[in-house]
Order: C-alpha cells, then structure tokens, then sequence
C-alpha cells in the first residue's frame, strides 16, 4: 500500500514537472503556425500560417540552410575532440593523482570563472594575430577559430574527474599487472566502463557548442560562416520582428539537441563498472 | 577491441573535417579586403533598412555594372559587439566598408575611435539634410556621416476611438503634453481604451520631449551631464509620471508589449518616431482609423516646439578596410544625393528621409489610405527639417539606465528637483573614465 | 593496436593532461592576464592609460554596480539550493529502474535547456504578464487579489527570474545527477535492500555520500553559472524594472557594448566576480570535498 502510494506521488511529480517542461516547447511549435501578433499576444492554437512562415525562413537574405550545416559541422567536431581531450585529462588527474597536479587541477579551475565578456578582446586580439602567418586556417573567421577554444574546458574536465572518482582502481592496477600499457587501459578498460559519463559529457557539450553566441558572433565575420544562434539574432533584429517564421526557425535548431539527448540518454544504465573484466 | 576500432574511426573521420574545414576556412579568408571591386554593408533589420540598401544597391548597379556590394543583416547589438570587439584590437580585417550606425551611439564611437571611420566631408552637403542631423554626425568641422531615416516624431492616433470621445482632427493639432493626457482622460472615460502604452523602464518619451525644446541629458560638448536644472527634463519627468499615475497609459514591459498594444487596437495613439509607421501599418485591418498630429510640446517651456525626434541613423564609412573610395563613391551616389531612391523607399518601405529633396518626388505627395488620405510623407518630413538640433553626446544609455531608477522614484511621488541632483550627482560618478 | 608506453612512458599520467593544460594556459590564462592589466588602466578603448586601484576605487561609490552585487547573490543564494534539490530528487525518481517511460520523462526535463530563448522569454513574457495565464489561475484560486506585477514591479521581477532560470537549469544538473547515479556500485544498493532499508532510506544512505563528488561538481559549476548569468534576464526583463534584475554580467556587458566602452571598468568588474567565484568555491570545497 505504501509502495503504492509513494509511486503514485512520483509519477505524479513526474507528469507535473513534465507538463510545466513541455509546455514553452508546444508553444513554440504552435507558434509555427501563427502570425506575430497571435504569438506576442499568446494565443494557444493552430493557425494556418505554416507554410507562409516557413517559406519565409527560407526565402530571405540570412542563408539559414548553410548556418545549420556550420552549426553541425562545428559542433560535431568540438564534441568528438572535447571528449577525448576531456576525458582523458580528467583520468589523468585523478588516476595518476600527485599533490602537483591537485595544484594544476586548481589553477585550472580558475578559468572557469573569469566571465567571458573580459576575455573576448585578447583572445580575438590573439586570433586575428595569426591571420598573418601560415596559421591563418585557425585564426578569425575560420571554422576552428570558433571550435579551439571550445575543445579543453576544465568544466568538461572536472565532471569527467569527478565521475572517475567512483570509478574501481583496482581495475587498473589489475590492468598493470597483466601488462597493459597505460593508453590501453584508459581506452580498453577505463572507456568501455564510463558509457554514461560520455553521454552525458556529450550532451552538454554538444548543447553548448551549438548554442554559442559570443565567441562566433565576434570571431566570424564572413556571412556565408554564420552558424544558427547568428542567424537568429539577425531575424529577431528589426522593429517588428517575424516571430511566426522565427518560431520556425528555431524549432529545427532545437531538434538537432533535443535528438542527441534522446539518444545519449538511453546510455544511461546502470551497472556498468561491474561488468568489466 | 571493436569499441577502440570505432573510437579511432570517430576521432580520425573528425581530424579529417577538421583539415577540410580549416583549410575552407583559409582560402576564403586571406581575399577578403583584398577582393578589386567589393563592399560590404552591415544594417540590421530586414524589413526596413535591408531593403532600403537593396534598393540603393540597384541605382548604383545602372552607374556601375562591376562592383560587387554584399549586404550583411545583423541585429543592432551584433553590430555593436562587432565593431568595438576589433576596432578596440586594433584589426579592421573583416570590417565592413559601410556601416548604419544609430545617432545616439555616434558620438561614443567617434570619440572611442577618432581614426577609425573617413571622413565624408566631399561628398555630404549639409544644406541638402535636414539640420538637426549634423549635431550627431561630425566632429569639429568634418562630417563623418550620411544622414539616413529621420527619426522626426509625431503623434500615431486612432481617429475612431478619438471621434468617440468627442474629438476632431484639429483638436490634437499644436497641443501640449497636459492637453494630451487630458484628453487621455476622456478616451479612457468614452472609450475605455488607454490613451497609449509605456515601459516605464524607456525614457524614449522623455527623450522626444527634451529634444523638442533643443535640450538633451549632456549639454552641447556631449559630456557634461545636465540633469539637474535641466527645465525641460524636469517637466519632461513630470509629464512622464503624470501619463502613467493618471491611468491614460497601459504599462508595458518590453517593446513587443507596446507593438502588441497599438496591433491589437489596445491604445488610442501613440507618440513616436515615423519609423513606427510601419509597424502601424502591420495591422492592415485598422487602415484608415490612423492620423497622425504633430507631436505635443512642453506646456512651461517656451523654446519646445511640436517637432522632434527619436532613434534614425545613419551611414559610415570605416577606414582601413580597404576600398574606402568605392564606399564613398556609393554613398554618395545612392543615400547622400539620389532623389529618386527616396522616393522608392518611401513607397516600398515608408521611409521618411532627412533628404530635403525627397520632399519633392511623388511620393511625398501622395496621400496615405491607411491614414485616412493624410499627406503623411509630406507632414512628416516638413516637421522632420523643424527638429531642433541636439548632440547626444557620449553617454545617452548610459544615463539613462541610471536615470529609469530616478524615473521610478518619480513615478512613486518623490520631489522632481530632489531626485534629480541625486541622479545628477550619481550619474557624473559614473560615466566619468 | 596502441604501441605500448609511447604516449606516456613513466607511469606518471602526464602525456594525458599536458595538451589540455597548455590549451587552456593559451586560451584562458594568458588572455585573462591581459584582462587584469586592463582593470587597471583608464580611458578609451585605443588609447588607454594605467589608472592604478581607480577602477576598483569606483566600484564603492557605483550604485548600479552595487545593485547588481546584491541582485546577483540574491539569485545565488535562494536559486542554486532550490535547483539543485528539485534536481535531485527528480534523478533519483528517474534513476528507478522499476520506473515506465523513462526516456519520455528524462527528454521532457531537459527540454527546457535547449528551448531557444527568444521563445523561451517570449513565453515567460506572455505566462507572467499582468493579463497572463499565472495571474489568472492565481486569481481563481483566490490567492491573490489584484494582478501581480510580475514584470514591472521590482520585487516580483526577481522572483520571475528566479522562477525562469530553476526551471531552465534543473533538466541540465539532472543529467549530471543521472549519469552520476549510474556510477554507484549496485551493489550497495542490493545490500541495503537486504538490511530492509527503505527507497527514501536508502536515497539519504547510498545515494547521497556516494553522488558528493557529483554534487560537489554542480555546486561549483551552478555557482559560476549563476554569478555570470546574463541570457536570461537580458532577454526576459533587460535588467528592468529600473535595474531591479541587473546582474553583474549584464552590467559588464552594458559597459563594453552599451555604453561608450570602458574596457578597463568593465574588466575590473569582472575580476570582482572572480574573486567572488573563488572565495565561494574554496568554502563548497572545504565543506563538500574529500577531507
């Protein structure tokens, strides 16, 4: 009886919380299909403005079809080289744990906390400074200009650190004693263990990168360069701005994140540790 | 085994992108300046000024097939970040050869910047703009700007919901501020519709008010703060607390809230600057329930005149981006001289422009269907040659996001006099370097 | 496949975090160097001058900065705790194996956090204005007289935004917690249910002491999230009501780009939200970190 009671209350929590989650997220795909000011004045229902919307988002000066593809590329490459760098630091800090590197672990976290606003003019200063010389393929406006700084955070770092943190030493002593070198044994026995830590890792990484505003706003500056998030200020940016086609527009933008997340989350099992040999 | 083959798939496949996307990214970047015959154009806003450089960009097309010019849509802020982020690293690289820049922000860049925009001095002359425009746009002697939209102000009103409460056309001709909410009072009675909508955290109407009587928060050198003592803001604040503590306005928090007010036939008018027509004008089903009356003045001030202004901008020319030339020469020949493309804009995107001989074409002529057959182009670009001529200065958003905390003090019923040497005093400590 | 000891050849680790480290001494530290020598100069933006302690001289007598402070460590202090708990709580319920449509339930959470916002502002706007939905179930539950002011009025605009980021953050710390919970040995919780301990028993026994790295980790991470928050408020309130909901990130941003720059302030306030950061950090590590 008390179980029962208490699964009711979870679900119930559970669909509450679910409803209020959803809810902007229907809105916004109701919003497709309205004028802008059905959306401003929050009207909730289906209008037959979808195709005149999206025809518009397609049908204007702002290339979004090539922003979501610079988007894309971008971030695919930010994710896949911020979790191998990431994760491997993070194993190397806690792994191989020495009063030094609990020293440089620290240090590091300090740039965490410098807002990026401050840094944003040195380091643009210190890209376009490479503009000049054969390093130019990842100085502004190039594509890696916007992925360099993205692929090392010691947020990425710390998570992967803390989550190694549960993770059986034993293992990788026994790993030792069989005679495996230490970059098999951060793929072969740490990796295959730690497939929830990378989903997650994943997620967030990915989200973020595609997300990202400041940075590529001010380090790209050919047009045909500009990725999502640029785009959509630059609809939003006018005495009345279209939000029926806007909606449109970043609705696709959503998807691509909120599919990652629905697949990553399915790594989300338990147990894993336990079954590594 | 597999997992680690998959994992060297990945991160090679990745590598491989990589080089492909930085070696994109490198041929494209090293012509950009270099490029003969090109310009680029950064403006935000693609119902409005994207297509006004559109269209500038097909006269200049007829007087010269081979230049390329690449118009750019940014939100006004991008722009900003944009400018300052490498302006302030000392790179021009991937600049723009001309850039809409706001009047109130001008003055900021010119003095933050004084190498960085060329001088337009031969190919602006001053007698074809309307005057107020060149307190903004120069610095000394040299003209650094060409004039864009007039950002002239007029009263927006609804002539249904005004006949019901019993006025006419002329009743709203020359009226002052306190005409203006007693008349509020009885649209609100008759009608019960709010006279308009405020935010009370934009001082834009404070801002029109002080213009119409040549005053502004900074006095003519554009950096000593003249908040207190300053007759017309002081009545101005009055004015403003009066609208709201009356209940003729309708509060509002953001600016989708006052456009949502007048397109949902909320308000009875609006007092603002003629590039909100168009906006208007968005409600196609109000056509010809809208007039326009030139805008109220100060009753206690004897130099405020129903004649102001509120935003408008205008062009430049950043230096050092290379084809500095090429960008005058289309200036001049589109924006800073052509009649004629006035006159399209005014009747693709209802324009009113600071050129004087735009008053002359077609357009300014005809009458607006949606304004109830009112010569509007003609109204609005007589008053907008009337606007008395104030530098903003270096720090008009920067006053006044300390000024909306003394506003609402206002507003809750504090002496004006009172609060506004504190601000005086508050404000002089904070923009000083 | 991976010749053995080539990468790192003592047994020391170093070959694993040496690139990370120099990449970020390159992109991080060596720029926010540059920046604090900017917090010390005066001036615009090409032509600046050293101004010695000035800038963090003004700090004391700038009333905006000041409200900005507070406004900031308000959010803090009442925001961090309230996300971090529902966060919780929602992981340990969706970290039941028993429990149906995980995935649906899971995905829903996290939606807040990738819904863009512009709609997302756009809906709070509309949600919380004073005609809106919120006040109008307030209002027919009695609970409240007249409209709330949720925008406009000073009080109930920090609330909104309270409101607004918990409910955007909690999805993103849920999926820290998850991925954590999946790292506790299942065994722990096989002999705890063998010693008969409840699921609430064995929440407070077994999850909590073993999720502290993790929870740690997000204390640390939503306390930088927060002290920098800008998104937010500057697209649901713009710092309004009269600067009611400023934050420090949005001041620093009006004072580079707002504003007629001032590089050198704008850096020294950012470098008080630093010391901030690291004042708070060293507390959560010495409370919540191994002993």
């Amino acid at each position: 009886m008390k179980g029962k009671v208490l699964s009711f209350i979870k679900y119930f929590l559970l669909i509450v919380m679910s409803i209020l989650s959803i809810f902007p997220f229907v809105w916004m795909v109701l919003g497709m299909t309205n004028k802008t000011i059905d959306i401003t004045a929050g009207k909730l229902m289906i209008g037959d403005q979808l195709t005149i919307n999206f025809t518009n988002l397609f049908n204007n000066s702002l290339n979004f079809t090539g922003a979501l593809r610079n988007s894309a590329v971008i971030a695919v490459i930010t994710t896949v080289l911020a979790l191998i760098l990431s994760s491997m630091a993070g194993y190397g800090f806690e792994i191989f744990k020495s009063k030094t590197k609990d020293r440089i672990f620290n240090f590091l976290l300090l740039s965490m906390m410098v807002p990026f606003a401050a840094l944003m003019i040195p380091l643009y200063r210190m890209f376009s400074q490479l503009n000049g010389t054969p390093l130019r393929s990842i100085g502004i406006n190039s594509m890696f200009v916007v992925i360099v700084p993205s692929v090392c955070t010691a947020f990425l770092i710390f998570f992967f650190r803390q989550n190694i943190k549960s993770f059986p030493k034993e293992l990788v002593e026994a790993a030792r004693l069989d005679g495996l070198g230490e970059l098999a044994i951060f793929f072969r026995v740490y990796l295959p263990s730690a497939k929830n830590t990378y989903a997650a890792a994943a997620i967030i990484t990915f989200m973020n990168s595609w997300n990202n505003y400041l940075w590529p706003l001010v380090a790209l500056q050919s047009p045909e360069k500009r990725t999502v998030p640029l785009i959509l200020s630059a609809m939003g940016a006018s005495y009345t701005p279209d939000y029926g086609m806007m909606m449109c527009g970043i609705v696709i933008a959503t998807l691509p994140t909120a599919a990652i997340f629905f697949v990553m989350q399915k790594q989300f099992v338990q147990g894993m540790i336990g079954s590594v040999k | 085994m597999k997992r680690l083959k998959k994992i060297l798939i990945v991160a090679g496949t990745s590598l491989l992108l990589v080089m492909l996307a930085a070696c994109g990214g490198g041929s494209s970047a090293s012509n950009d300046s270099s490029g003969s015959k090109k310009i680029t154009i950064w403006a935000w806003d693609e119902t409005f000024n994207i297509k006004a450089v559109e269209e500038a960009k097909k006269i200049y097309k007829e007087k010269d097939k081979d230049v390329k010019v690449e118009v750019v849509t940014m939100s006004q802020d991008d722009i900003v970040q944009k400018l300052n982020t490498s302006l302030a690293s000392g790179n021009t690289d991937g600049l723009p050869n001309i850039v809409l820049i706001e009047d109130y922000r001008i003055q900021g860049y010119l003095t933050s910047y004084p190498d960085a925009f060329a001088d337009l001095s031969n190919i602006v002359n001053e007698d074809d703009f309307s005057d107020y425009k060149f307190a903004v746009n120069k610095v000394g002697s040299k003209i650094y700007g060409v004039p864009f939209d007039s950002g002239v102000a007029g009263l927006f009103y609804r002539t249904d919901y005004l006949e019901q409460a019993g006025y006419t056309a002329k009743d709203l001709q020359n009226i002052t501020w306190d005409q203006y909410i007693a008349i509020g009072k009885d649209v609100k009675n008759k009608t019960g519709h709010a006279l308009l909508s405020i935010n009370p955290s934009d001082l834009g109407l404070i801002r029109i008010m002080m213009q119409s009587a040549g005053e502004w928060y900074t006095a003519k050198d554009g950096e000593t703060v003249t908040v207190s003592n300053n007759e017309a803001l002081k009545e101005g604040m009055k004015v403003f607390a009066e609208l709201i503590n009356s209940g003729v306005a309708t509060q509002v928090s953001d600016w989708d809230g006052g456009v949502n007010a007048v397109q949902s036939g909320d308000v009875a008018s609006s007092p603002t600057g003629s590039w909100y027509s168009s906006t208007i004008m968005g409600a196609a089903d109000q056509s010809g329930k809208w007039a326009i009356a030139p805008i109220p003045t100060l009753a206690d001030n004897s130099k405020s005149i129903p004649a102001s202004s509120i935003g408008g901008g205008g062009w430049y020319v950043i230096k050092g981006v290379g084809n500095t030339k090429l960008a005058k020469d289309f200036l001049k020949q589109t924006f800073a001289t052509s009649s004629d493309l006035m006159d399209t804009l005014a009747n693709k995107i209802g324009l009113i422009s600071t050129l004087k001989s735009a008053a002359s074409t077609d357009a300014y002529k005809a009458k607006s269907e949606f304004y109830g057959g009112q010569q509007v182009f003609k109204d609005l670009s007589e008053w907008s040659a009337e606007v008395p001529s104030v530098n903003y200065g270096l720090h008009t958003y920067a006053i006044e996001s300390i000024l909306t905390e003394y506003a609402q003090k206002i507003i809750d019923g504090a002496d004006i006099d009172t609060v506004l040497k504190d601000a005086q005093t508050q404000i002089e400590s904070s923009i000083a370097n | 496949m991976i010749k053995k000891g080539k990468f790192s050849t003592k047994k020391n680790g170093t070959g694993f975090i040496i690139l990370p480290v120099l990449l970020i001494i390159l992109l991080v530290f060596i720029p926010m160097i540059q920046a604090l020598f900017t917090s010390f100069q005066s001036g615009t933006p090409i032509n600046m001058s050293f101004n010695g302690l000035g800038n963090y001289q003004r700090m004391l007598t700038d009333t905006t900065f000041r409200k900005a402070f507070f406004n900031t460590f308000l959010y803090l202090i009442i925001q961090v705790p309230i996300m971090l708990f529902l966060a919780l709580i929602i992981s340990a319920i969706l970290n039941d194996k028993k429990m149906k449509f995980k995935g649906f339930f899971r995905t829903a959470m996290f939606l807040p956090c990738i819904t863009s916002l512009v709609s997302y502002s756009l809906v709070m706007k509309s949600l919380f204005a004073a005609n809106g939905f919120v006040n109008q179930i307030l209002s027919n539950l009695n609970l409240i007289s007249a409209p709330i002011q949720w925008l406009t009025h000073p009080i109930w605009a920090k609330v909104l935004i309270i409101i607004s980021i918990t409910w955007r953050w909690v999805g993103y710390n849920m999926i820290f917690f998850i991925s954590g919970m999946q790292n506790i040995d299942p065994s722990i919780y096989e002999a705890a249910d063998m010693d008969g301990a409840s699921s609430t028993q064995q929440f407070f026994k077994v999850t909590i002491p073993n999720l502290k790295p993790i929870i740690l980790f997000t204390t640390i991470t939503s306390t930088i999230g927060t002290l920098q928050l800008f998104d937010e408020v500057q697209n649901i309130t713009l710092g309004g009501p009269a600067n009611a909901t400023l934050t420090l990130s949005q001041y620093i941003y009006n004072l580079s780009y707002k504003f007629t720059p001032n590089f050198g302030y704008a850096a020294a306030v950012s470098f008080v939200i630093v010391i901030a950061i690291i004042i708070l950090t060293i507390i959560q590590n010495k409370v919540g970190g191994e002993k």
